[in-house]
């Protein structure tokens, strides 16, 4: 339990830490790059729980995002709803799509599951730049109003990096909940061996489909959210670049940590700034493909070297130390 | 145009995008049933071929030399894949591969692009434009060369897997990996021979279809995924393959003729999704009762 | 009726299943009292795991029957046929090697406990005492076992011998009436088969039904009270140790024909 307490006062620390950034940051646009940083958290949080605890290859993860990001911007810019309503709107739809594709498709093998999100990715990246007259085609969809609750507007990056964090934060915390309950031990155990699974009573279609859907509706709300901090949405933000961005992360954060993901996607917004800062003169056109390339040569070099990923490699490395040095319990 | 010539012409799109997929889909397969990797990579060699032949053409070399070029430099990058990437993975699940493949596939999409730009290339068609008028529709000679070529490449691989020793060799690999090994086949050879054979025919695809659709940095990931779905589709067998490309070809001419041109894409992806959701039921084993 | 101490736990009919027209099981009948042991030997591919796992519903039969409890449990899921009081354990272990071993005492306990994600996500209160009694129970699986002292070992830490303990620490998680062990003395040293033999009777003392496959004859002979004969998936003789011991076939199947 003495461990118990040393990991909540841990928490206690990296609550206040991220509570004080945009103090320490205010008026620079470090504050806005921590926003960004909490979303791809968010994302990336669901997506490594799905691949590394579940063993799902779902490559949907940017799709459910945008998914939530369309419903309750179209929802909040045609003024059907109030934002916050929107947010829970795109949650309940996101969920259905994500309930319709797992149901059938998690009881195949890992690459069919990957192949059809992955086409589910492209569907629906062309089908919202088709749909026109209500996404705003491939121009995007404008308009889409700040979040507010009960007459407080969120404005600007200090707003928004509280509530983004808030939800990051949130996922994470209901995400370990989760891995430390029946539910998680279900996780885990049909990642493990499935036969085992079912045979100790795990319904193994329905827990899969737990997870599959659970993470879409976190990765819905995430990309709710992020629509009204940029009070736009376009189809290329939520298509083949993202994915590799959260490969980027998943694989940095690696398997062994539930917040792995968090260094993640730190790692992932660093490079990506002192990318653009220094190599502005260089490389023509900084669009998110171009990113793709240095992304990429990152994903092989850690799958090759470092296959427990960085954070997963230094954490065993801090382990190896500590052992050596003789304070290891 | 009558409903006739219409049908004809949606009907002849369908059969070029369909023997293109139907060899993009071997690709796939080849490369899949030998190493169990599922190469993301794969519509990225199609790309690459038809990139490779502008680049050098444009460099002032004639159409048949940059072409050949650009199938020498598109196998040795695909070799080169399996060599410096494939290979060295520790902890080979389908998930790394998956993860590797797509990140690969990104970056030579992404190279392309900083080297070419975003604009669509197209190389000039090899028999001249002349349109042949077949009951009100319009055939060019290159799609008759596509569809032939592709005709070609298939019977020719359907004549050096059953016939030929190595040929042999190969599908007994794919049937049986641990068996194949104990016999003494050197299955690291084999698995570089089949990368670069689908890089090779990936970028013969590329070339020829250049003419008639434009090529460019971001073709592709569609194209290979469509060949991915002829593959899936066809059971990963040949002639599996080549009847669910043609299939999904004419499935895609006339949902674009008849339908909607923007969502042509989407078409053969849903159908995968269809496909892959209708396989669950039809799965032996999975059926029960409750 | 179907808690008298004397009836039938579990009456298996005809059972056959198929793999690529390879017959693994062929009409396979027997029945197993309720409280009692029975063995099922037989040479390597007979058909010992198979029968297990069709009656676990990780392979659906062919046809056939199995009644449990008086309900034909035959083709029903997996999940479904643990949660009726049915638990096993595996003859290569298949233990969830990600978790401790404690962990994978309480995973089997899921069947009898029923936080839902919400509930487990938000730590309710409702959740907090049911994983303090899932824990517990975890505790005590592994005390029956003698594994609670290396409760917080990760799986890959334990020697086999302890592995196949897991397992069935495990399996008793389940708080089954009917137990099927597949060779847990595979592997064992002898101090670990005493001890075993041990544990077996004390789960019979507390009226558990067990069908134990094994290879090691000395341990089959000592424990069970009725013993099963399969060879190329088709039940070949039946009866106490010592009936089977002399029949002439089980003898040829052993040895091979002469």
């Amino acid at each position: 339990m003495k461990s118990n307490r040393r990991f909540h006062l841990l928490w206690v620390f990296v609550v206040a830490g991220l509570a004080l950034v945009p103090f320490v940051t205010s008026g620079t646009y470090i504050t806005g790059v921590m926003c960004f940083v909490a979303f791809y958290a968010t994302l990336a949080c669901g997506m490594a729980l799905l691949l590394h605890q579940a063993g799902l290859f779902s490559l949907a993860h940017p799709t459910f995002f945008g998914l939530g990001a369309y419903t309750a911007g179209i929802l909040a810019a045609r003024d059907l709803l109030p934002p916050w309503a929107g947010i829970i709107a795109a949650a309940l739809v996101v969920a259905i799509v994500a309930y319709v594709i797992g149901a059938p498709l998690l009881r195949l093998s890992g690459y069919y599951l990957a192949c059809a999100t992955f086409g589910l990715l492209f569907i629906v990246e062309i089908t919202l730049g088709q749909l026109g007259p209500i996404t705003g085609g491939h121009d995007g969809l404008m308009d889409i109003p700040p979040l507010s609750f009960f007459g407080f507007t969120l404005q600007g990056d200090f707003h928004y990096y509280y509530v983004a964090w808030g939800l990051c934060l949130g996922c994470l915390w209901f995400f370990s909940n989760i891995m430390n309950s029946r539910i998680g031990r279900a996780i885990k155990a049909q990642h493990d061996s499935e036969t085992a699974a079912s045979c100790v009573g795990i319904n193994v279609p329905r827990c899969k489909l737990h997870v599959f859907v659970l993470t879409a509706v976190t990765a819905s709300m995430a990309g709710s959210l992020y629509c009204f901090y940029l009070e736009f949405a376009a189809p290329s933000m939520f298509g083949f670049p993202l994915l590799v961005e959260l490969f980027t992360i998943v694989v940095i954060g690696g398997a062994a940590t539930l917040y792995g993901p968090i260094l993640g996607s730190i790692a992932l917004m660093s490079i990506r700034e002192a990318i653009h800062v220094h190599l502005k003169g260089v490389l023509p056109k900084m669009t998110a493909e171009v990113d793709a390339v240095f992304f990429g040569v990152l994903i092989v070099a850690i799958l090759i070297f470092m296959p427990e990923g960085l954070v997963g490699t230094l954490d065993r490395l801090a382990h190896a130390g500590r052992r050596f040095l003789g304070k290891s319990t | 145009m009558d409903l006739l010539s219409q049908t004809i012409q949606y009907a002849v799109s369908g059969v070029t995008g369909g023997s293109i997929y139907a060899v993009i889909g071997i690709c796939w397969s080849l490369v899949y049933l030998i190493t169990r990797v599922l190469n993301f990579a794969t519509g990225e060699f199609v790309m690459l071929g038809g990139m490779l032949t502008w680049a050098f053409s444009s460099m002032g070399f004639g159409i048949l030399p940059s072409a050949f070029l650009a199938v020498a430099c598109t196998v040795a990058i695909s070799m080169l894949l399996e060599r410096l990437v494939i290979r060295p993975i520790r902890l080979p699940t389908e998930m790394t591969y998956m993860m590797i493949t797509i990140a690969s596939a990104s970056v030579i999409k992404g190279l392309v692009l900083l080297q070419w730009g975003s604009e669509s290339r197209r190389i000039e068609p090899f028999f001249g434009t002349g349109v042949i008028h077949i009951l009100g529709a319009g055939v060019t000679p290159q799609v008759i060369c596509v569809v032939v070529l592709m005709a070609l490449i298939t019977f020719g691989l359907h004549l050096f897997l059953n016939h030929t020793l190595l040929g042999t060799a190969l599908r007994a690999s794919a049937v049986n990996l641990t068996g194949a090994r104990l016999i003494g086949i050197d299955i690291g050879r084999f698995r570089l021979f089949c990368f670069g054979l689908a890089g090779g025919l990936g970028a013969i695809t590329g070339i020829v279809t250049a003419p008639i659709t434009f090529t460019g940095y971001e073709i592709g990931l569609l194209t290979g995924l469509k060949g991915l779905v002829a593959a899936i589709a066809g059971g990963w067998s040949m002639a599996g393959t080549v009847v669910a490309g043609l299939a999904l070809g004419l499935l895609e001419g006339f949902g674009a003729g008849f339908i909607a041109s923007g969502l042509k894409d989407v078409f053969a992806l849903v159908v995968m999704i269809l496909f892959l959701i209708v396989r669950t039921i039809t799965i032996p084993g999975i059926k029960r009762r409750t | 009726m179907a808690n008298q101490p004397d009836s039938v736990q579990i009456n298996v009919q005809g059972l056959s299943r198929s793999f690529a027209g390879i017959r693994a099981l062929s009409l396979v009948s027997f029945s197993v009292k309720r409280g009692t042991i029975m063995s099922l030997i037989g040479p390597n591919g007979a058909g010992k795991s198979t029968l297990i796992n069709v009656i676990t519903g990780v392979h659906a039969p062919n046809s056939g029957r199995i009644h449990f409890d008086g309900e034909d449990i035959a083709g029903l899921s997996a999940h479904v046929i643990a949660s009726k009081g049915i638990a096993r354990t595996f003859q290569l272990e298949e233990l969830f090697g990600s978790m401790t071993v404690l962990e994978n005492a309480m995973t089997g306990c899921y069947g009898r406990s029923k936080s839902g994600v919400i509930a487990s996500g938000f730590r309710f209160p409702s959740t907090r005492r049911e994983e303090e009694r899932v824990r517990k129970e975890g505790m005590d699986g592994l005390a029956m076992v003698g594994l609670d002292a290396k409760a917080t070992e990760p799986i890959s830490r334990l020697p086999l011998g302890e592995r196949k303990l897991v397992g069935i620490a495990r399996a008793l998680c389940m708080k089954p009436s009917f137990l099927m062990l597949d060779e847990p003395a595979g592997g064992l040293a002898a101090h670990e088969v005493n001890r075993l033999v041990d544990l077996i009777h004390v789960l019979l003392g507390q009226g558990l039904t067990i069908l134990l496959v094994e290879h090691n004859m000395p341990f089959v002979m000592s424990l069970s009270e009725k013993i099963i004969v399969l060879d190329a998936g088709v039940k070949i003789a039946e009866g106490s140790p010592d009936e089977v011991r002399n029949n002439e076939r089980v003898v040829k199947a052993y040895l091979g024909e002469e």
